[in-house]
């Protein structure tokens, strides 16, 4: 990278900390014993249905996003923690009272073990409070799967052999946003802070364990146009298939409070992208990623200004399609979709490209 | 290799131009469509992800954020223009990003060995980027050979557009310059009146996607509109009901009717520009919206010094100024600037005379100021001489009697109502203040006024040191009872001021203050010195001699004083209006911009200018085409059209 690229990405973790800013003092000083959220739905597992507990707990938060490095310019997620870390008792707390929202019910189930930054940082979660909640895990003979995040600088091969140890023969998945495959657009639009073999070598150790790696990709950072983030969604895809990830997860951009993203937004610099955008990314990820990968989709605020969205009228049917693709994952109910914004969408994949004037009507109107 | 030449002829910043590619012409301003629309003059396309136009010369736009492997840069067709890679512009991140992002294609450019030709290269200047930022950085380019930029417009015409053309402003004068973004066709005119040459059309491309018809004021949802309207064009005429056609069916219609609509625009334009009307039709076309009014009220405060460099001096044909928007257009702030800075009243001068404007240009052919004369005449008789006649008008403020001919003074057309609005009555009030300053604080001020003009003098009363006699009383200007008043006056005058009598020295008066007024003052009396003798008449001609040698002639028509080489030899000492030629006698009929060593940067195209050889010798006298900053950038053109040279 030259020294003006370097540059960029200094201003951009300037901007991303400003934005940040006050939130962080916003939060709860208290420490929490019950999780930042906690629910469950339908899920299949294996090939049964099942129930899925989800828990968010509340932790200080992501430790990229607490320090100088800023965080992520799209995510906000800091602001589900509270300022003073709890201790692994209060955690432990957090994780019984969300598992009483199992009670009674039948197995199998899925539990999704999620901070407001990743479940296997010491600094975040106390390797005590880790090792307890795995034990109580461990002993659920109903629990058939165990979904965690991390980024990928605390998945070491001792932690992956642990984590196998304790939960014995149990599915384990393991998250981890890389967002993009592209080094600048990592490092410049997103300040995701690690490389693509950081995330490369996350795999094989997990790998080496049995355990699964869940692929996070985000669709659209900031300072891209439309189709760029289209190219690079699928590029992405393309290349976590290919480093091993068993699932990937497509996540486009929800504009989230006190980020850069949403500086950007409110002022007309940036549109959170097209449906359209990542339907044409799942259908031609669909086809060129094979079977032994698979691809969801559940976006964040679909149909709304602040989330993936498209004129209006077709954003349900849209949502429609890619929430069914998750779950058969069968690239033919991407088909056939069409409304009158598709000739739109188009126009703006090209001449964003050559103008670079973000195309957003929803503030001008028209 | 790419060469962008600048034809001859200016209107304001506006120029015509020829863009040279390898294989194919372009003549400027031309719009810029997409990858699909044959319609459009000029393509654009981005490498790699776009397929190239097969038909028309294109611009090709590198992909932000990617990295330029030579395979890829091996893809670059050796003919189009080639527009290097930003990021969606951020007012967000501010200035520093916006330099990084200007560096990094310099950077770009530097590094990409011979696979990315400069004459090529269009750099693309984002609208944060800082002034001084941008000045350090274009020779940068301008070294590297690059000769384009592209600003972007958001088509608002609010701040940030205004920040793109305010950076636009500083370009070398011979770069290439596009605007890129959305641009709605009915700001095509003031675009291009602001010195933009290639105009993107993508907003009618657009629209015609979002099912949308441009018109001239506003637009249209088709098949949304209740009633559709009718429209003449080719395309829309070919189909009986749009509300019936097939969405893919729709879209090729607006497309068409769209990019025509562009099209009858910049063709209106090009038109204007030729006639010395671009400014007008630019006022005209303020009505479309508020926006485009403010904008351009605007741009007049905050680029003056860029528009009024290129504003002809000279001009022929009438000037309509209708409407607030001409209030500060540059040939009109010029005018009283150069009145106000350059005019200075004959020393004798005892009595002012102000006098409303009429409608007939020039002044003094109008019924109304024939009446003033045969007054003032009876009035003065033997002491005519002494009294100064000053005309108050709006938007030109004040105009001295002999400049009463000079452009655009007796070229302006205006609805002469006599009512003003604040704005108007202040113009006048400071120029007239400023212009009653110059005289004798005992003169004495008649003011020959009603209504707006008698406003105007009140307005200004307080900062005039002179003594003023109203001589209306509420009633017109060129009534009886004025009339008679202003005689009596007048009369009256005369014995108290006990004024002399003398000849009519007007012939004299008018070469001085049109000397003055092109030249600076201090220019009449050097050019037409007390030897000179003066013949001719103010509503022809007007010829200085000095021992039988001509040194200038005025011609009644332009209102404007041309210089023979004698008379150049005398106003070259005050080293004004100079350009200085590379050789020691011109050639042919013109001086061309390459010749040029260095101008005069006052010189502004329509000036009388003194070419200077080598020797330092004055070898021609002629008229500029272009101002004398772009005599000195310029590697092509004329620069000077030669009216008499040492043979
Ligand atoms: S996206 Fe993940 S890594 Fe980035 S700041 Fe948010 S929690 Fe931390
Ligand atoms: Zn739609
Ligand atoms: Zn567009
Ligand atoms: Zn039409």
């Amino acid at each position: 990278m030259d020294d003006f690229t370097d540059e960029l990405h200094r201003l951009v973790v300037e901007e991303t900390r400003s934005a940040r800013g006050a939130s962080i003092r916003k939060r709860p000083a208290r420490p929490a014993i019950m999780p930042a959220s906690a629910w469950t739905t339908e899920t299949r597992i294996s090939s049964e249905t099942g129930r899925a507990l989800s828990i968010v707990f509340s932790t200080i938060g992501c430790a990229h996003a607490r320090d100088a490095s800023g965080g992520c310019t799209m995510c906000s997620y800091l602001l589900d923690g509270t300022q003073r870390s709890p201790s692994s008792e209060e955690l432990q707390q957090q994780f019984t009272n969300a598992m009483s929202k199992l009670e009674g019910a039948p197995s199998p189930v899925s539990v999704k073990l999620y901070t407001s930054g990743s479940f296997l940082d010491p600094g975040e979660v106390p390797v005590s409070a880790r090792t307890a909640i795995l034990e109580m895990l461990a002993a659920d003979s109903r629990v058939r799967e165990v979904v965690l995040e991390s980024r990928p600088e605390y998945v070491s091969q001792e932690v992956m052999a642990e984590l196998r140890k304790s939960l014995g023969d149990k599915e384990i998945e393991l998250g981890i946003g890389l967002e993009s495959s592209n080094d600048l657009i990592r490092s410049i639009c997103i300040n995701k802070g690690f490389s693509a073999e950081d995330f490369h070598n996350a795999i094989e150790i997990a790998r080496s364990e049995g355990i699964g790696v869940r692929a996070y990709v985000l669709v659209k950072p900031p300072f891209l146009t439309e189709r760029d983030a289209l190219l690079d969604g699928i590029q992405t895809i393309r290349d976590v298939a290919a480093m091993g990830a068993t699932t990937i997860s497509v996540n486009p951009v929800n504009v989230q409070s006190y980020t850069l993203v949403e500086r950007l937004w409110s002022r007309g610099e940036y549109r959170p992208p097209w449906l359209w955008t990542v339907l044409e990314i799942l259908r031609q990820s669909s086809s060129s990623s094979g079977d032994s990968v698979r691809i969801v989709c559940d976006p964040v605020a679909a149909g709304r200004i602040r989330g993936t969205h498209n004129c209006g009228v077709c954003d349900e049917a849209v949502s429609q399609a890619i929430h069914e693709f998750s779950l058969v994952q069968d690239a033919s109910v991407l088909e056939g979709l069409d409304c009158s914004c598709l000739s739109e969408w188009e126009h703006v994949l090209e001449h964003e490209d050559s103008s670079l004037l973000v195309h957003d009507h929803t503030l001008t109107g028209k | 290799m790419t060469e962008f030449l600048i034809n001859r002829g200016h209107d304001g910043p506006a120029r015509s131009g020829t863009l040279r590619l390898k294989s194919s012409t372009t003549s400027t301003p031309a719009l810029i469509g997409g990858t699909s629309s044959t319609d459009s003059i000029l393509g654009i396309w981005t490498l790699g992800r776009d397929s190239r136009p097969l038909s028309v010369p294109c611009i090709l736009a590198l992909p932000p954020l990617s990295d330029y492997t030579d395979s890829m840069l091996e893809l670059i067709r050796d003919d189009d223009p080639i527009l290097l890679p930003s990021l969606p512009s951020s007012s967000t991140l501010g200035p520093d990003f916006a330099a990084a992002l200007l560096n990094r294609q310099l950077v770009l450019l530097q590094n990409s060995g011979d696979m990315i030709e400069p004459s090529r290269v269009i750099v693309r200047i984002p609208p944060q980027v800082k002034h001084e930022l941008l000045d350090s950085i274009v020779p940068r380019f301008d070294e590297l050979g690059v000769r384009g930029a592209a600003f972007v417009f958001n088509g608002e015409l609010g701040p940030n557009d205004r920040d793109s053309l305010a950076l636009r402003s500083r370009l070398p004068r011979n770069w290439l310059t596009l605007a890129l973004g959305r641009i709605e066709p009915y700001a095509i005119p003031v675009f291009y009146y602001l010195g933009l040459d290639l105009i993107d059309a993508g907003r009618a491309l657009g629209a015609a996607a979002q099912g949308i018809r441009l018109w001239p004021r506003g637009y249209e949802s088709i098949p949304h509109s209740e009633e559709i309207r009718y429209c003449s064009c080719h395309a829309c005429s070919s189909q009986t009901n749009l509300a019936d056609i097939d969405r893919e069916a729709l879209q090729t219609v607006l497309v068409a009717h769209n990019m025509g609509l562009c099209r009858t625009f910049l063709s209106e334009s090009v038109n204007a520009a030729h006639l010395g009307q671009l400014r007008s039709l630019v006022e005209s076309m303020t009505h479309s919206s508020p926006a485009s009014a403010a904008f351009l009220r605007t741009v007049d405060k905050e680029l003056y010094t860029f528009t009024e460099e290129f504003t002809n001096t000279t001009g022929s044909g009438a000037l309509p100024l209708i409407g607030p928007e001409s209030y500060n257009s540059p040939v009109v702030r010029r005018f009283r600037e150069y009145v106000a800075s350059r005019y200075v009243p004959p020393s004798y001068k005892k009595l002012i005379l102000i006098l409303p404007c009429s409608a007939r240009k020039p002044y003094s052919d109008s019924k109304s100021h024939k009446l003033f004369r045969e007054v003032t005449d009876a009035g003065l008789g033997a002491s005519r001489f002494a009294v100064a006649e000053t005309i108050l008008t709006s938007p030109l403020g004040v105009i001295p009697r002999e400049l009463e001919r000079s452009y655009p003074a007796s070229f302006y057309d205006l609805p002469v109502t006599g009512d003003w609005d604040a704005e108007e009555t202040a113009i006048a009030a400071d120029a007239l203040s400023v212009h009653l300053a110059k005289f004798d604080k005992s003169a004495v001020v008649i003011a020959h006024v009603s209504g707006g003009y008698e406003d105007a003098v009140k307005a200004a009363e307080s900062r005039i040191q002179q003594s003023i006699i109203y001589t209306t009383s509420g009633q017109p200007a060129t009534s009886r009872e004025s009339l008679e008043s202003l005689g009596e006056t007048l009369k009256e005058l005369v014995d108290v001021l006990s004024l002399k009598s003398g000849r009519s020295l007007e012939n004299k008066e008018i070469l001085r203050a049109t000397a003055d007024f092109q030249f600076g003052s201090g220019s009449g009396e050097v050019l037409i010195p007390e030897n000179a003798s003066v013949w001719g008449k103010p509503y022809g001609m007007i010829v200085s001699r000095i021992e039988k040698e001509q040194t200038c002639a005025y011609v009644a028509a332009s209102g404007a004083l041309s210089l023979t080489l004698v008379g150049g030899r005398l106003v070259a000492p005050l080293e004004r209006y100079w350009v200085r030629f590379d050789g020691r006698r011109i050639k042919g009929g013109s001086v061309f911009a390459v010749g040029v060593l260095d101008a005069d940067p006052k010189i502004r195209p329509g000036d009388e200018v003194i070419v200077i050889g080598t020797d330092d010798e004055v070898i021609g006298v002629g008229r500029s085409e272009m101002s004398g900053i772009e005599m000195c950038e310029f590697e092509k053109g004329c620069a000077v059209s030669v009216r008499h040279k040492v043979d």
